[in-house]
């Protein structure tokens, strides 16, 4: 199979820079996966769990919340706002964080504000235990 | 003669206990800079990529349906400022306004402050902020930056600013440190910073634009990616900053550490020779005296 250069990056730092030959990821609008050879490309990321496929066939999972990925010129760039693979999520710490965000949730009159921060903390939460389950 | 000893010997000891100072604040620079520079180094390729992607995009865009891309009719620009929390760093925060006034050529505009001495300058220079709250360079963690993304953005949309500049300290080395500044919004700011900078304008007009595809479609994307792009450069231009702020402190306090040692050399041998004056004096005073008895 043909490889591309697949770069992601946080703002904590670069966290994957190499060949890989697919990756998948879910973007606003669904779930994709780039290819070598894709045409330039733009588009954000939404929250969902992530897989990169390395040219040896080996998965690497991740959670993958926010974000663009871009193609261009056969490289693809993935800047997330937070990516974690597999092995380094803290599950006992997303559980917890889960419970927090439905107690918040679960009390009547919150600002829309206070509603959305629970709701995307819920949403972040649920990415990250279902990756890791 | 003993007055004066006595005005030499104070001197030494002010001049000791400032010594003192700037050497702990240089020690507690290098220490803070150790893990800024990491920081900083971390978040550099993140803020690197984003911004360069960003510039491929301005320059292969024709797309013009999203405000982002075109810009407002607005013209004036704002400026986010960001220098240090607070002084005794040299010329770090001296340099960043010096930038910052070149920039923006007396012109009307508005400032986001980031940092207690960039809102200083901006309240003496009578100058409109566009918020307060971000004062503390400091305290401002990823979420913060994505709240001034936020902030921005929806001033942007609203046509109250027609440009967002950034205006920061970039860490180079341990020794310098250089303000700039970059735009970031309206995306068609970066195609022109590109052709300008390196000075081959016609190369860039010549080569063929870049077709993206943009997925729902570009309005749609840039919508989502520019709040994000804005929260991840200023994230690591405040990075940048903190980094240069306490590696101009080392430096300026490195400075002032070994200035104090001089003076302290000088005044020692000042007393010294004023203590040796002295006795010569009072031994001759004994000698002239024993003489004439």
């Amino acid at each position: 199979m043909k490889t591309f250069l697949l770069r992601i990056g946080t703002p904590d730092g670069l966290l994957f820079d190499g060949e890989v030959e697919r990756v998948i990821c879910r973007s606003i609008t669904g779930d994709l996966a780039i290819m070598a050879g894709h045409i330039n490309f733009c588009t954000a990321i939404g929250m969902g769990p992530a897989v990169v496929v390395l040219p040896d066939g080996t998965r690497r999972e991740a959670a993958c919340i926010g974000g663009m990925l871009t193609m261009m010129n056969g490289e693809c760039s993935l800047m997330a706002t937070t990516w974690e693979w597999k092995e380094d999520i803290d599950e006992e710490r997303a559980g917890k964080s889960k419970e927090r965000a439905e107690a918040t949730l679960a009390q009547t009159g919150l600002t829309e504000q206070e509603y959305k921060l629970a709701e995307f903390r819920l949403k972040r939460a649920l990415v990250r235990l279902d990756v890791k389950s | 003669m003993a007055a004066n000893m006595k005005a030499v010997k104070l001197r030494i000891k002010s001049v000791q206990s400032t010594m003192q100072i700037t050497k702990a604040m240089e020690l507690v620079a290098s220490s803070k800079l150790r893990r800024a520079k990491e920081r900083a180094e971390n978040s550099r390729p993140y803020f690197e990529k984003i911004y360069s992607t960003l510039k491929d995009i301005a320059n292969g865009n024709t797309d013009f349906s999203s405000v982002y891309a075109k810009g407002n009719l607005n013209t004036k620009p704002c400026f986010v400022l960001l220098a240090g929390d607070r002084g005794l760093a040299g010329g770090y925060n001296a340099n960043v306004f010096k930038r910052f006034e070149e920039l923006r050529k007396g012109q009307d505009c508005v400032v986001l402050p980031i940092g207690k001495k960039a809102l200083e300058y901006v309240k003496r220079k009578q100058i409109p902020c566009l918020t307060e709250t971000f004062a503390e360079l400091a305290n401002i963690k990823v979420s913060g930056c994505f709240d001034i993304a936020k902030m921005l953005c929806k001033a942007f949309k609203a046509g109250e600013i027609g440009s967002i500049e950034l205006v920061y300290t970039k860490f180079i080395s341990m020794l310098t440190q250089r303000p700039e500044g970059v735009p970031l919004l309206p995306l068609k700011d970066l195609v022109s910073e590109a052709s300008d900078k390196t000075g081959n304008a016609t190369e860039e007009v010549g080569k063929p634009r870049e077709l993206i595809l943009y997925e729902p479609s570009a309005e749609v994307v840039f919508e989502r990616i520019v709040p994000e792009y804005l929260a991840g450069v200023i994230y690591g231009a405040i990075c940048e900053a903190a980094a240069s702020e306490l590696a101009a402190r080392r430096t300026a306090m490195e400075s002032a550490t070994g200035n104090a040692e001089e003076m302290l050399e000088n005044l020692n041998l000042y007393y010294n020779r004023a203590r040796q004056a002295g006795i010569t004096q009072e031994i001759t005073e004994i000698v002239g005296g024993a003489e004439s008895i």
